[in-house]
Order: structure tokens, then C-alpha cells, then sequence
């Protein structure tokens, strides 16, 4: 158990080191001069230069990789050419909104989908399983901002019951955050309910063909425990990595989501830096993004062995 | 061979007090795209309070359907019971509340499957999938059931029970699984155990092991068993009675001894010809030339079959064979037969049978 996590835990350092010369390069691998390019089309030759000092791109190429390595590991990933402030401290203060809509948005979709995706598969094939499959085709149909302005619509403006737009921090308590949060996640919520309902289905319709199950049966298990405690448990590990996979997705690209309901997340952080042409925290951003997927996988591969002890060895 | 007769098994028969399960001309049909399957087409037999009743068949022949029907278990939809009756210690359990059977399966009835690789649930310790019978049917608690399911696995010799409780099946040998099965399947102490094939999938050397184990716990506990399997020799070491299925209908019944000894009808003549073995009081003792086969194949059982469903493998068919079912009647003490010419083939040497020889 312990040798399987260490040895998860290994491979993931040469992915993030690919990752690290993947975007120190991004900058060198852009046609023409990088500090021009930061500096945009009207720069003078002057704000080019100091743009070129300032990221010292005047010194040789592998000095500037070592210093970039150095200052990684030391959790420095540089400072924004436009706001002068650190890219960590920049991801630090979206990360939050971020995190919160990606963990309630997968709390409320798996909330839904695994019930349904169960029953659907129980009832496969009939009025039951149609109509759930039914409702997630239009999960996955609807777009997000029909979705999110119709919430907002609804809950927001005719009954008053939750904030329109905007996120309160968890630091100005749990239960606003939780209500800022709410209209978003349901919203984002639908695409994975549909996704996760799906592959709930799926998964436990081929394990309810099993043999076991049979077993099960045969014991005079009845049917809620055969569903839940002999079926449910095999046919978690293509959930989980569905769910594991959304959440990765979540944190790094709910830019529509976080602009209907004015979310300061990630999303738009990095929809801003890439429009300003604020490399440093382009490159921060990818980093952390690719640390929040290798960690997730990890996560994941980890939570396999709680479900299959098969995999334990 | 017919002077056999008298060396037949002297086990008591069913009287009607004694019967704990019996099958009244039960049929059992599949739905599929292509039409209605008749798995069983009209079984009927008795089981006695701790009597081992062997079926034995070719695959295909309706032997797992219907142990599926007794325990209730056709997939709904897909199949069903449509006719007939399967009475159980005076229950009539084709006409039971899913609940009701519940109460029955795994408690008073159980059966044991032929794939124990795949029968266990691998995200389940052994310990949990024996003890979870008797938390459901004799309600006891956790820690009650745990002890009693390592106390099965003591039951069933798999050495270090208490340790192999707590173990999951990937970690057990295939024999070793299917022990489990057994002490799965004895828990709760049922009237009735149903084998499908238990053996089929171990290796010859563990095969006597389990099927010792089965009997001698069958005797401790005086379990009823149906011991559903295609291998004569299974049949032969295990059973008091024997009935032979042939595309879902019963074609032969008999103690073992005389079933073995005396056959009547040419399937089960076939079968018996198709084992290798030595020939008997041979004094050399030499293996037989040459094995018989049954030519021909199984029929399909989507379209009704007018006759005797042997009858185009059968080198003793008459045009009567092919249009009318033969009666399921008695040629001699308690054995019965569905054929209408066990008098020719009686007045024949085994070795011409079936095929004809080339």
C-alpha cells in the first residue's frame, strides 16, 4: 500500500519537470524577440529593454533556466508584468473561489448522478432509466450560461433567494460563501451530473451482469444491498475517475461560469493574462494547473485502492 | 447387465412425508430476439430430506435453468417460469413474494456455482460475504456473524480461518475459493443445497477434495443435494439417484448404481459410452480402443420439438421418434425413461449403440 503511493508519488516528478521546461520555453519558443513580444505592438525600444532586464532575458539561456528551476521549487513562479505583483500571491487570491465552485459544483452533481445513475441502471431499459438518460442528454445539451442566467433568473431576481452575482469569501463565513457559491455550482453542476450519471449507468450495468451479484442474490440479499454495498463499490473506479477528472477541469477552466456570475476564479484570471499578454503568470498558471492535475491523478490512483483491493499490492 | 438390477443403491426413496422439494412438470422459457427458448420443457422430480439427486447433461440441456427456477432466480424479463409447480417443505414457491424467496435463499435453500474465480464479489472480505447470510436471515450481530463465518471456514478446512476472513477472494486459490462457496452456501444450515457444477472449474486433484467435503458435510448437517453436473464420474462417486436431461427435458431417471449398470435410454447409453475407463473385469485391464462420441448436435430449443428431441442423433429412431414424444414411464423398479424402444435397444450390446460403428 505504501510502496504503491510512494511509487504514484515518484512518477509524478518527471511529469512536472517536462512540464517546468515546457513553459520556461513557451516564451523562447514565440516568433521574434520575447521581450518585444511582452511589450506588445506600441512599446518603445526603451520599454523593451527594460522588460528584457527586468525578466532577465539578457542573460544566457541556461543561466535564465536555472534561475527559473531555483525560483520554482522555491514556490517563486515569477511577478506579473502588469500589476507588478507576484504570480503566486495572484493564483493564491483566485484559488479560493475557485477550489469552493469546483468542490460544490462535484458535491451537487455527484449528489444527484450517483442516485440516478444507479436507478437507471437498476431499471435499465424502461420508463425509469429513459427519462433519467433523457434529462442527461439535456445536461450535456444545455450550455452553461442558459443554465446560469435562467438560475439566476428564477432564484436570484423573482424570489429573492440567493445573491445574484459574486463570490464572499469563507473567511466572511461559510454559510454566505455557501449561498454566493449555490446559483454557479448547480449551474456548472448539470454538465457533470449528465456526465457522472452516464458512467454510473454504465459501469454498474456491467458489473450487475457479474457472476457475484448472482451470488448475492442467491444469498437472499435484497435488492438496495446488492445495488449499494455488492455493485456499487466494483463500479466505482470509472466514477471516481470521472469525478476526479472534473474537478482538474473545474479548477482551471470555468471561465463562462465565473463570468456570468462574476466569480473571481481562476478562469478569469487567466482569460485576463492571456489577453494582456502577462506571460509570467501564463506560465505560473500552467504550472499550477499541471500540479492540480498530477495531484488529482494521484488522488485518484490512491482512491483505487480503497475501492479494489486488487490493487492494494 | 441386466442382472445389475439387484446391486442398485439401497438408499430410501421419497415417500411423500419425506419430500423437502418437489418439481412438477416445470417449464421455463427465454425471450430472445430470435424467439421463445424452452430451457426446461417439463421436469418433474421429488427430492427426500438429505438425498443426493444428481442431473446430468450435455451444456445447454436446462440443468442451470432449472436450478435458477427452484431458488427463483430466472432474470425477470429475459425469462420466466411459465408453467408447472416446485413445492418446497410445502410451499409452493413459484407462485412466492419476492420477499418470501428472499427469506428462502441462502437460508433454507442455497446453491453453490461453478465459477468460484468469479462467483465471490472481489471488493468483499470472505469473512463479510459469509457472515453477511447470517446477518440477513438469522439476524445476528456483526460480531456474532464474524465469528460464526470463521467458525464455517474452520467447517470447510481452510487452514487459519481467522485470518482468512479478513483476506479478499484474488487472495485465495481457486479450491480454496470454492470452499468458501460451500461454507457460504451452509451458514445458515438449509434443507437444500443446489450444486451447479461445482467442480467443473478445479483441478482434477481438488475436485475429489471438494466433492468429499460436500458429502461429508451434506451427512453432518443432513442437507439435501442437488448436484447438478456433466460428468458421469462426478455422478457415479456422489449421487443416490440420477436424472438425465437431454434439450431441456428428462429422458432417464434411476438410482445410481442401476442408471450406470443398466441405462435404457440411448442418450444416457451415449454418455456413459463417451467417459474413458477401463474395461470392466478386463483382466489386463486395458484402456478401450476407441472412445464412442455422439454424433450429431443438441437441437435448438426455439422451435418445439414434436417427438423425442434425441431422436435425429438416435440409430434407433423409428418415424414414430421424430413425431411423438415418448412417455416419461417406468422400465423397472424406479426407473423411469422416455423412450419408445428401450425393448430393442435393451436386446442390444452397449457397444453397438448410438453412432453406428464405422
Amino acid at each position: 500500500m505504501t510502496a504503491y503511493i510512494v511509487r504514484r508519488l515518484l512518477a509524478t516528478i518527471p511529469v512536472m519537470a517536462i512540464v517546468a521546461l515546457f513553459v520556461f520555453f513557451l516564451l523562447h519558443l514565440t516568433p521574434g524577440d520575447p521581450a518585444a513580444v511582452i511589450a506588445g505592438d506600441d512599446a518603445s525600444p526603451a520599454d523593451i529593454e527594460g522588460i528584457r532586464r527586468k525578466l532577465g532575458l539578457d542573460r544566457p539561456i541556461w543561466e535564465q533556466f536555472g534561475v527559473y528551476v531555483w525560483n520554482l521549487l522555491h514556490g517563486d513562479l515569477g511577478t506579473s508584468i502588469f500589476s507588478n505583483m507576484p504570480v503566486m500571491t495572484l493564483v493564491m487570491q483566485r484559488l479560493e473561489p475557485s477550489v469552493v465552485l469546483a468542490i460544490a459544483t462535484l458535491t451537487v452533481a455527484v449528489a444527484f448522478a450517483i442516485p440516478l445513475g444507479v436507478l437507471a441502471a437498476w431499471k435499465a431499459d424502461t420508463a425509469v432509466d429513459r427519462v433519467v438518460m433523457g434529462f442527461s442528454v439535456l445536461g450535456f445539451a444545455v450550455p452553461v450560461f442558459l443554465v446560469g442566467y435562467l438560475l439566476i433568473y428564477v432564484f436570484a431576481i423573482q424570489l429573492r433567494w440567493l445573491p445574484v452575482q459574486g463570490y464572499r469569501p469563507l473567511a466572511n463565513g461559510v454559510v454566505d460563501t455557501l449561498r454566493s457559491i449555490a446559483l454557479p455550482a448547480f449551474a456548472l453542476g448539470m454538465t457533470y451530473m449528465a456526465l457522472i450519471a452516464r458512467i454510473t449507468r454504465a459501469s454498474m450495468l456491467e458489473v450487475l451482469s457479474e457472476d457475484y451479484i448472482r451470488t448475492a442474490r442467491a444469498k437472499g440479499v435484497a435488492t438496495p444491498s446488492v445495488l449499494l454495498r455488492h455493485a456499487l463499490k466494483n463500479a466505482a473506479i470509472p466514477i471516481v475517475t470521472v469525478i476526479g477528472i472534473g474537478f482538474a477541469l473545474l479548477i482551471s477552466g470555468v471561465v463562462i461560469t465565473e463570468t456570468v456570475f462574476n466569480i473571481p476564479g481562476l478562469g478569469r484570471l487567466t482569460v485576463d493574462a492571456i489577453l494582456k499578454r502577462d506571460y509570467p503568470i501564463i506560465q505560473g498558471l500552467i504550472i499550477i494547473f499541471a500540479g492540480v492535475k498530477v495531484l488529482v491523478n494521484l488522488l485518484i490512483d490512491i482512491s483505487y485502492t480503497f475501492f479494489d483491493p486488487r490493487i492494494r499490492q | 447387465m441386466k442382472s445389475n438390477v439387484s446391486t442398485a443403491a439401497t438408499a430410501p426413496i421419497a415417500t411423500n412425508g419425506d419430500t423437502i422439494l418437489s418439481v412438477q412438470d416445470l417449464r421455463t422459457h427465454f425471450y430472445t430476439r430470435d424467439g421463445v427458448v424452452r430451457a426446461v420443457d417439463g421436469v418433474t422430480f421429488d427430492l427426500a430430506r438429505g438425498e443426493t439427486l444428481c442431473i446430468v447433461g450435455e451444456s445447454g440441456c436446462g440443468k442451470s435453468v432449472t436450478a435458477l427456477s427452484i431458488l427463483g432466480l430466472i432474470p425477470p424479463k429475459i425469462g420466466e417460469i411459465v408453467s408447472g409447480s416446485i413445492r418446497f417443505d410445502g410451499t409452493e414457491l413459484t407462485t412466492e413474494s419476492e420477499r418470501e424467496m428472499r427469506s428462502i435463499r441462502g437460508n433454507r435453500i442455497s446453491m453453490i456455482f461453478q465459477e468460484p474465480m468469479t462467483s465471490l464479489n472481489p471488493v468483499l472480505t470472505v469473512g463479510e460475504q459469509i457472515s453477511e447470510s447470517l446477518r440477513i436471515h438469522q439476524r445476528l450481530d456483526r460480531r456474532a456473524a464474524w465469528d460464526r463465518a470463521i467458525e464455517m471456514l474452520a467447517l470447510v478446512r481452510i487452514a487459519d480461518p481467522k485470518r482468512r476472513a479478513g483476506e479478499y477472494p484474488h487472495q485465495l486459490s481457486g479450491g480454496m475459493r470454492q470452499r468458501v462457496m460451500i461454507a457460504m452456501a451452509l451458514a445458515c444450515n438449509p434443507q437444500v443445497l443446489v450444486a451447479d457444477e461445482p467442480t467443473t472449474a478445479l483441478d482434477v486433484t481438488i475436485q475429489a477434495q471438494i466433492l468429499n467435503l460436500m458429502l461429508e458435510l451434506k451427512d453432518r448437517l443432513g442437507t439435501a443435494i442437488v448436484l447438478i453436473t456433466h460428468d458421469l464420474g462426478v455422478v457415479a462417486e456422489t449421487a443416490q439417484r440420477v436424472i438425465v436431461m437431454y434439450a431441456g427435458r428428462m429422458v432417464e431417471e434411476a438410482p445410481v448404481r442401476e442408471l450406470l449398470n443398466n441405462p435404457k435410454h440411448p442418450y444416457t447409453r451415449g454418455l456413459i459410452g463417451s467417459i474413458p475407463r477401463r474395461k470392466s473385469g478386463g483382466a489386463r485391464g486395458r484402456t478401450r480402443g476407441r472412445l464412442q462420441e455422439i454424433s450429431g448436435l443438441v437441437p435448438s430449443l426455439r422451435e418445439p420439438i414434436p417427438g423425442c428431441a434425441f431422436a435425429p442423433r438416435c440409430s434407433f429412431a423409428t418415424p414414430r421418434c421424430i413425431t411423438e414424444q415418448p412417455p416419461f414411464e417406468a422400465h423397472g423398479p424406479r426407473h423411469f425413461a422416455a423412450c419408445w424402444e428401450v425393448a430393442r435397444i435393451e436386446a442390444t450390446s452397449s457397444d453397438q449403440l448410438v453412432s453406428s460403428p464405422t
